[in-house]
């Protein structure tokens, strides 16, 4: 029988559970806390738990802090939307500005392995023209670091993430084969790819990470998926390639303690001004940790909440924050979608929701507009659908299950679209406190004109492709959105940006940040490959840095 | 809802001992199964007017196997269990729930000659809600939690999913339901693995019917 | 008992069979030739890979839930082919079946027109011609392995077909050529087949790679003993066509193993039989490798020098 892995930690006592066997553990190092840690990472997500592998690979004591619980995916996820929540960040937080943005399993989770764990694993890549939105595409801000050098670390992170993708990409400079075979494309795929040659564009095969055969690596012994449709509500199967089954494994492997259910409320520093460890609340009691390093990692969010948090007399503004900028810019990314009710069963329930893609609109600059955006096939569960009916119809009553009774028929597409950096679109502590004790955050966002014509714009080619599948009753969903980023901006200036290309911050030298918060600009994919991407170069810069004795 | 079932017969529970259940699945619709029917967070008269209140949100009329949606919502709210962030101009999830609920019942109290909210006919509490969801109900009992975000906020957001947490409510629109660790494996729309429900078309009910009751 | 039973079973079918005339000098009761021996063993291949094509057939088309009454017929050809070719097996006559030509006849048929089927499958599909399509939807090389096991058996009938004494002969040719021919293309046709699935499954095992490279192997080896003399070569390629028969028995322990590290296991049967490695396919190269065995046994007989 399973703890409940909310009542206590589970990795403590030398060791940690072992996510692919049931009732089984792995060894774990553990550090004192007197012990001066090479690194202690705030938040075990596509940041931070990809650091914390590459860094104890490389040798370096590591400590991975995770405010979130330690599943075990073969006996603590449940088959069902509602009990599956527990994987989302549910704490309080406030939002206002004119479009307040809805937080929780859209862009939250709270977990180790972070919001990967109930993430839909698309992963996908920038556009290279993005690296420097600014020069060359005239909007946003550019990127300190080449989309060369970016795409050369994509594909090691696609190697070692193993994703399923197509063996050809319709968009951008040729990529290596994906390692293993795309997913096989269940109706909403295979409609959405109807919709786009309908209208005339391109559409592919969803690079999932998902398996599409059995793990052949060391690190784990997945089956492939088992096509549940319940990616989002947390991948009983592991089949999914998430930080949970990825890089924690190999973190632990190498020497890495994780910390599960710690919540970092501050960073100390020293009277050097450099960091020098992490209060965390574990056990019911505040802890320090000591650290040679430390490392945020806790997505666009709680990272600008902690270096805000950790104001001191040294730094009365946060820390890392000489540039005003952390908690600015926080962008979001617009998620509207169109649907409609087919005549024929599309029973969109069976496999991932997103296994066909189009990225035309990521491409295609013949827009008055700037950034782009793509779209992807959808299969909301009973509730998600329920939510859409509520949220965007505003139905209820008899009405409201009139509709649902359409369920099987249902067919529809939902967007991932840039939204442009703004600096009073901001994270800032609001005067509410947690369960821990600690302000929480407050979000304030609003959309710009260029992020309104980018929607408008996505709106209408959607409901094209739509309707030229024939469906009916068509509506939009004009006010979601998912994916966050853009509070701890990098930059080569230490006046406009928080962190530099090497993600560690001008003001504090051994202070770093490693995960979303980082992006100057979101682009029109998801995001959770760059960041895994970002921390893959990260780590090799460190190496560098540290060999040449300048960490 | 006076539709004929489009999936006569079919019923998930159905499928509990077999791989598209597992363990802990079983135990979490087992305990939501045995919400008890009567408050523990909600005070009593919370409770009338709240399960007024979800009764016509998501009617179930005199429907043999009606879910106690109050009981769930009461469930909900002694768990705590939300999103937990609030809008800037709104208190978090509980807090909410009773100011709202105190507010909605004196606002129909104020528009009824003193009837409560649980009192009014259907038509009449209808009315109301529709009224909040335009935005035209306002005044000093909303002043610690305004109508209309009410509605949008937290009555569209916490009531519809407890019934869609239902396998009430997966029987009805033929949700596969759990499926761990037996998912799918024919994924197109009109291919279906025989543990899926069968959608009756206009006049098979009664074949549709055996058919789901063969499903598992 | 099972033998004597066996020839009971066969009796109708000789009746039924009727008219080719004997040949003379011959009888049922005197030991079998070498010829009718490599003709059975085509009777066998064919067989071997008639099952394969009976069980991958019926549990593939079970999969897509007969939506067309013509999936059906894979299922009926292949067991005629089946019982018929058990009746060739035990069958010492040096005269072609009229029976056994027929189903042979019409399970090359069956399959020809299989692949027209899936073809159209795959190319109705959005995609069209497409990795995805290619790798998802009805599998272009399935129908094939049922025009195999048809085509083994014809050959194993046109070998019979010949005098006791002298070189036998296919439509004019020589029939240990003939058959090594048909073999070699058949055995790199089923190749293909097995490395688009395999790489489907991106040859996460390394044990995917056997049957991509052993048949091609074995193919070879069977062109070079057939075009050239006798001697080493065959032997060569006699222990290399074993290897692959045994490489196709194996495959379906590989292939159980496969299904048990689907999600589950063996007890999620119903989804990963399914949608796993098809556990009756392997058998098929088995089946190839008893037609080149027979090939191998007719160049025996006539050793050119």
């Amino acid at each position: 029988m399973s703890s409940d892995p909310f009542a206590a930690p589970r990795a403590r006592g030398g060791r940690a559970p072992d996510v692919f066997r049931r009732g089984a553990w792995v060894p774990m190092r553990e550090y004192r806390e007197s012990d001066k840690v090479d690194f202690a990472i705030v938040g075990t997500g596509a940041g931070g738990g990809t650091l914390a592998a590459l860094l104890a690979e490389q040798g370096f004591s590591v400590i991975g802090f995770d405010a979130g619980a330690y599943f075990r995916p073969l006996e603590d996820f449940a088959s069902d939307e509602t009990e599956q929540n527990k994987l989302y960040w549910n704490d309080a937080r406030v939002v206002d500005g004119p479009n307040p943005i809805q937080m929780g399993g859209k862009n939250s989770g709270k977990a180790v392995g972070g919001s990967t764990v109930h993430y839909a694993m698309v992963s996908l890549r920038f556009r290279p023209e993005w690296f420097k939105s600014r020069t060359t595409l005239g909007y946003g801000a550019d990127w300190p670091i080449s989309w060369q050098e970016m795409w050369h670390y994509y594909g090691k992170a696609e190697r070692q993430i193993n994703i399923s993708g197509p063996l050809t990409y319709p968009w951008g400079p040729k990529r290596p084969r994906y390692p293993y075979r795309a997913h096989e494309l269940n109706d909403a795929g295979k409609l959405l790819a109807k919709g786009c040659e309908a209208i005339g564009i391109k559409w592919t095969e969803t690079p999932l990470a998902t398996l599409s055969a059995p793990h052949a690596g060391p690190e784990g012994r997945s089956p492939p998926c088992a096509y549940r449709g319940f990616c989002r509500f947390g991948c009983t199967t592991n089949a999914k390639r998430s930080a949970l089954t990825v890089w924690i494994p190999r973190a632990l492997a190498a020497g890495a303690e994780i910390r599960d259910l710690a919540m970092v409320g501050r960073i100390e520093t020293d009277g050097g001004g450099r960091a020098s460890g992490v209060h965390y609340h574990r056990e019911g009691a505040w802890r320090f940790q000591r650290a040679r390093n430390v490392v945020v990692a806790g997505y666009a969010i709680e990272t600008p909440r902690l270096l805000l948090a950790s104001a001191n007399q040294q730094f009365p503004d946060g820390l890392a924050n000489s540039s005003g900028l952390v908690g600015k810019n926080l962008m979001t990314q617009s998620n509207q979608a169109f649907w409609g009710r087919m005549d024929e069963p599309v029973r969109w329930y069976k496999a991932p929701p997103s296994l066909a893609i189009t990225e035309h609109w990521n491409y295609d600059d013949n827009k008055d507009f700037h950034g782009g955006y793509c779209w992807m096939g959808q299969g909301p569960l009973p509730i998600e659908w329920a939510s859409v009916q509520t949220g965007s119809r505003g139905l209820w009553g008899d009405r409201l299950r009139e509709a649902m009774l359409d369920y099987n028929h249902m067919i529809g597409v939902k967007m991932v679209g840039e939204m442009l950096p703004n600096e009073k679109n901001r994270v800032t502590l609001a005067d509410d406190f947690d369960q821990y004790g600690l302000r929480v955050a407050r979000i304030t966002y609003e959309w710009g004109d260029n992020d309104k014509a980018l929607i408008a714009h996505a709106i209408k080619q959607m409901g094209r492709s739509i309707e030229a599948i024939g469906a009916k009753d068509m509506f939009a969903q004009d006010n979601d959105t998912n994916h966050l980023g853009g509070t701890a901006r990098m930059g080569d200036d230490k006046r406009t940006s928080v962190v530099d290309a090497d993600c560690r911050s001008w003001d504090i030298p051994n202070l770093w940040v490693c995960d979303g918060s980082v992006f100057p600009t979101v682009g029109g994919v998801n995001p959770a490959l760059t960041i895994q991407t970002i921390a893959l170069r990260t780590a090799d810069r460190i190496r560098k840095l540290s060999t040449a004795g300048a960490l | 809802m006076t539709e004929a079932p489009r999936y006569p017969g079919y019923d998930v529970l159905e499928k509990r001992n077999t791989p598209s259940w597992d363990a802990v699945t079983r135990r979490v619709i087992d305990e939501r199964l045995a919400t008890p029917d009567k408050p523990r967070f909600l005070t009593e008269e919370e409770w009338d007017v709240a399960d007024a209140l979800c009764r016509r949100i998501v009617p179930q009329h005199g429907e043999a196997d009606a879910v106690s949606l109050v009981g769930l919502l009461d469930a909900k709210l002694l768990g705590d269990h939300g999103a937990g962030f609030r809008e800037a101009d709104m208190p978090y999830m509980r807090e909410a729930w009773r100011k709202a609920l105190s507010a909605l019942d004196g606002e129909a109290r104020a528009q009824n000659n003193g009837r409560g909210f649980a009192e009014l006919s259907d038509k009449e509490q209808d009315a109301l809600l529709s009224a909040m969801q335009q935005g035209r109900i306002s005044g000093e009992r909303w002043a610690g939690v305004d109508a209309k975000s009410f509605f949008e906020r937290r009555i569209l957001v916490d009531v519809p999913p407890l019934y869609y947490s239902h396998p009430k409510a997966w029987n009805e629109i033929g949700f596969g339901g759990p499926a761990s660790p037996r998912g799918y494996v024919r994924l197109d729309g009109n291919r279906l693995d025989p543990w899926e429900a069968i959608e009756a078309s206009p006049g098979q009910e009664v074949k549709a019917e055996r058919e789901n009751r063969r499903v598992v | 008992m099972a033998w004597a039973r066996h020839r009971q079973v066969c009796r109708p079918l000789d009746l039924v069979a009727g008219a080719a005339p004997a040949l003379p000098g011959k009888s049922r009761t005197e030991t079998p030739t070498a010829i009718v021996i490599a003709a059975r063993q085509l009777n066998r291949a064919a067989g071997t890979i008639a099952t394969s094509v009976l069980i991958d057939s019926a549990m593939e088309h079970y999969r897509g839930n007969f939506h067309n009454k013509a999936m059906w017929t894979p299922i009926v050809t292949s067991l005629f082919s089946v019982a018929v070719s058990a009746h060739g097996v035990s069958d010492r006559r040096h005269r072609a079946h009229r029976v056994r030509d027929a189903v042979y006849a019409a399970a090359g048929i069956v399959g020809l027109i299989g692949t027209g089927f899936h073809i159209f499958n795959v190319t109705k599909k959005v995609g069209g011609f497409s990795w995805q399509n290619l790798f998802y939807s009805a599998p272009l090389g399935a129908p094939a392995a049922m025009s195999l096991s048809g085509l083994m058996g014809f050959l194993a009938e046109r070998v019979r077909n010949n005098r006791p004494e002298g070189e036998p002969r296919v439509f004019g040719l020589p029939a240990a050529r003939v058959v090594a021919a048909a073999t070699g293309l058949s055995l790199l046709g089923t190749t293909a087949e097995a490395g688009l699935l395999h790489f489907r499954g991106a040859f996460h095992n390394p044990a995917m790679l056997l049957p991509v490279t052993m048949p091609p192997v074995a193919a070879g080896l069977l062109a070079n003993a057939a075009a050239g003399p006798a001697g080493a070569q065959r032997t060569a390629s006699k222990v290399w066509l074993a290897a692959t028969a045994a490489m196709g028995v194996a495959g379906v322990g590989l292939h159980a193993y496969g299904v048990s590290r689907g999600m589950g296991g063996w007890r999620n049967w119903r989804q990963n039989a399914f949608a796993g490695p098809p556990l009756p396919a392997p058998p098929s190269f088995t089946g190839l490798a008893l037609a080149g065995l027979a090939a191998l046994a007719l160049m025996k007989e006539h050793a050119r020098d």
